[in-house]
């Protein structure tokens, strides 16, 4: 995979003066940032064997509610959280908790379903993708929310050293996931469930807490991306990002995730992010249109599902 | 309290036109040439009206249910730049680039650029076109005449990108060319809110950004193409006034919260707000989407014997309620055995058949053909960066156009005109 990414910027240093200016590779990693992010999640409950095909929509309503929640707050508190009818410009503390809790509680309720109601993970977050898009459009009468502050700028637009910092916040949450599900009992627990979870079970190990464990993760995840996401746009509405529990599962496929569950590595999942990331943006640089980018990604998922089958058989 | 505004102060003058021309003080001739300016004033005059109450219960609440009021005020009505008069039969006729369809575009007249080389003949000028759909013929129609426009002139380069409803996507290719440094960029967003902030880093980075035909959340934009969709709005409600008194509506809407939805319905309502005998019987959100507004008429007519009025926000919608009506043979269902009457917009050429078979009614054109005043805006804009030349206004509203209806009318002052004499339908053609 790393050479995959290095084979890309090169090409795309040899074809394009633009391509490896810093304006380029800030917004190259900030793309990087989001998808990484859907991905980390997806990748957690992928180890288990299962799928989260709510990500996506659990992303947006997740920061919906955050807006919701935090004027109503302002309003008991006699403040005006909500200016111009539909511009948040309320405590980023306050909001940025709700949206997590949100998003964190959306994945428990998904692995709650999974595990102890035993409804297979594909119907469950199939039922909360269409479920959450429904009230996302509800709480919203379909009208945008504006998001506007210093906080959301931040998110959107400050650079550490010239890495933005929604890149940098991703590469932190990784390193925290990453020793997670490698170096804790819990973590090793999950890879274990994808592995054999018959095995799992009959070792004494209670399987059903560290299901809703992964998911609830995966709606983490899916709040931290929702907030990195609708920072960079200033806004957030009900149909945004509708498709993109795909891409999350195509970079984790991309990053040697196994979809049986019991492999994957979360730095190989975030350097699929940035080769599929840089791969894309190669593509725009050079001016392909976007039906032949879809191919390209399409080929180069084939081709690296091939690669990964062949790699275990060997 | 008493405000005087611009927006009143045409008003105000444009009713006093309106009033003369109902009176007859003016010729067809003068319906023709001056259709903005009448539909402009009767836009003030029904709105004013609107404002003062709405006596239809079942309007009035939904009007207000929905924040009509809120989009309707934002939207912008006026004059068009440069004292332009669009008169019908203008425009070039060309082939589409993308669509290969033979196409008559109205406005290529309007904030006119001579074909030839642009401002520096020495210097090439690359610019972006990037819009959602061509998988939809409107769109393509869109892009066409985008395409059409830069390749009059030989030192510019125009990329075209179809973002395919993402938002998101559109950002970061309009991020992709300020990195490429590009020397202009037009965009159709299909929703305001996002699309602001990466406008607005492609102002910041000395990049002239137009839009058209929908609106971004950007307060620095150089310019906005503005359609009509208000003279659409109006227009179905000034037909349904003129034809019917009473009866129970069906509404096929688009997204709730687009601008095509907002300023649309809401117009509508506007109209009939005082027609006491309207009552909204069916309320539906079909997203552009043909099959959709079938299943949502279909769905209505079985639970509903006496709809009068199918509305539809636009021609995809009034082709699925069409298709619906048609399939449970309810066509001539409505109350005393008359025919259902359908309201649409967007002139396609399938639509424009089915006025001429009389199934539809009438049709608002909601023209696509405006991607090239986009290009030419853009180019202006450039060119006002390099000191060649004026930049073009802010907003750039485009012609309301007069409805289309089977036979000639003249509704409150505004001549229809029929199928036939329309030359800018757009999208394939139908035997």
């Amino acid at each position: 995979m790393l050479w995959l990414v290095l084979s890309i910027l090169v090409l795309g240093a040899l074809t394009s003066p633009h391509y490896l200016s810093a304006l380029n590779i800030q917004n190259l990693l900030r793309n990087a940032a989001l998808v990484g992010m859907l991905a980390t999640g997806m990748t957690i409950v992928l180890v288990t064997g299962r799928i989260d095909l709510s990500v996506a929509a659990n992303m947006v309503f997740s920061v919906i509610i955050a807006v919701v929640v935090t004027s109503w707050i302002g309003r008991e508190l006699g403040l005006r959280w909500i200016v111009k009818g539909n511009t948040f410009a309320g405590s980023p503390l306050i909001f940025v908790v709700i949206s997590l809790l949100t998003g964190t509680a959306i994945g428990a309720l998904n692995g709650i379903g999974v595990a102890y109601f035993k409804v297979a993970s594909f119907i469950m977050t199939l039922v909360s993708l269409t479920a959450l898009r429904g009230l996302s459009y509800l709480a919203t009468n379909g009208a945008p929310f504006y998001l506007k502050g210093a906080f959301f700028n931040w998110l959107s637009d400050q650079l550490w050293l010239g890495v933005p910092v929604s890149f940098t916040l991703l590469v932190v949450l990784v390193l925290f996931a990453d020793a997670f599900l490698s170096r804790t009992v819990a973590g090793n627990r999950l890879f274990a469930i994808g592995g054999n979870e018959t095995a799992t079970l009959y070792s004494g190990i209670k399987t059903n807490r560290y299901i809703v464990a992964s998911f609830a993760l995966s709606g983490l995840f899916a709040a931290v991306a929702g907030l990195v996401f609708t920072a960079r746009l200033k806004s957030v509405e009900a149909a945004l990002a509708q498709g993109y529990e795909l891409t999350a599962i195509a970079i984790a496929v991309l990053g040697g995730v196994a979809l049986a569950g019991g492999t994957g590595s979360l730095w190989r999942v975030l350097t699929a992010a940035i080769g599929f990331s840089a791969g894309l943006n190669l593509l725009a640089i050079w001016g392909v249109p976007t039906w032949y980018q879809n191919l390209a990604i399409g080929a180069v998922l084939v081709l690296a599902v091939s690669l990964t089958r062949l790699n275990h058989k060997n | 309290m008493l405000k005087f505004t611009r927006r009143a102060a045409i008003g105000g003058v444009m009713s006093v036109a309106v009033f003369a021309a109902t009176q007859g003080c003016l010729t067809a001739q003068a319906h023709a040439e001056g259709v903005h300016d009448v539909l402009n004033g009767l836009i003030a005059s029904y709105s004013e009206h609107a404002k003062e109450g709405m006596s239809n219960k079942s309007v009035s609440e939904l009007f207000e249910k929905d924040g009509f009021r809120d989009y309707l005020d934002a939207y912008p009505v006026g004059g068009l730049a440069d004292g332009f008069v669009w008169k019908p039969g203008m425009g070039a006729t060309f082939t589409g680039p993308y669509s290969k369809l033979e196409i008559k575009a109205p406005f290529t007249d309007y904030i006119p650029l001579p074909e030839g080389p642009v401002l520096d003949p020495k210097k090439t000028y690359k610019i972006g076109f990037v819009f959602h759909g061509f998988n939809h013929p409107w769109l393509i129609s869109l892009a066409d005449t985008a395409a059409w426009e830069a390749a009059r002139h030989p030192n510019v380069e125009i990329e075209v990108i179809d973002a395919e409803f993402d938002d998101n996507k559109m950002g970061q290719v309009i991020d992709t060319w300020v990195a490429k440094k590009y020397d202009g960029i037009v965009l159709w967003p299909s929703r305001e809110a996002p699309m602001g902030p990466p406008v607005d880093r492609a102002i910041d980075a000395g990049i002239p950004v137009v839009s058209v035909d929908r609106r971004t959340s950007s307060e620095k934009i150089s310019s906005e193409v503005l359609g009509n969709f208000y003279a659409n709005g109006l227009q179905e409600g000034l037909y349904l006034k003129e034809v019917l008194k009473a009866g129970n509506i069906v509404l096929n809407r688009k997204d709730l919260g687009s601008t095509a939805d907002s300023i649309r319905t809401g117009a509508f309502l506007e109209v009939i707000g005082n027609v006491d005998g309207f009552s909204i019987q069916g309320n539906y959100h079909t997203n552009s989407q043909r099959t959709l507004a079938f299943q949502s008429t279909a769905d209505a007519l079985q639970a509903f014997n006496d709809i009068s009025v199918s509305f539809n926000t636009g021609g995809e919608e009034a082709m699925g309620a069409l298709d619906a009506i048609r399939e449970a043979k309810r066509l001539n269902s409505a109350p005393d055995g008359k025919k259902i009457i359908i309201l649409a917009n967007d002139d396609a050429k399938e639509v424009l058949k089915e006025i001429a078979d009389g199934n539809i009614d009438m049709v608002s054109p909601y023209t696509p053909l405006i991607g090239d005043i986009g290009i030419r805006a853009v180019i202006k804009h450039i060119g006002a960066k390099e000191g060649l030349n004026e930049a073009p206004p802010k907003l750039i509203m485009t012609p309301n156009l007069p409805m289309i209806t089977k036979t000639k009318m003249v509704i409150e002052g505004v001549e229809t005109m029929t199928p036939d004499e329309w030359p800018y339908a757009y999208g394939p053609a139908v035997n």
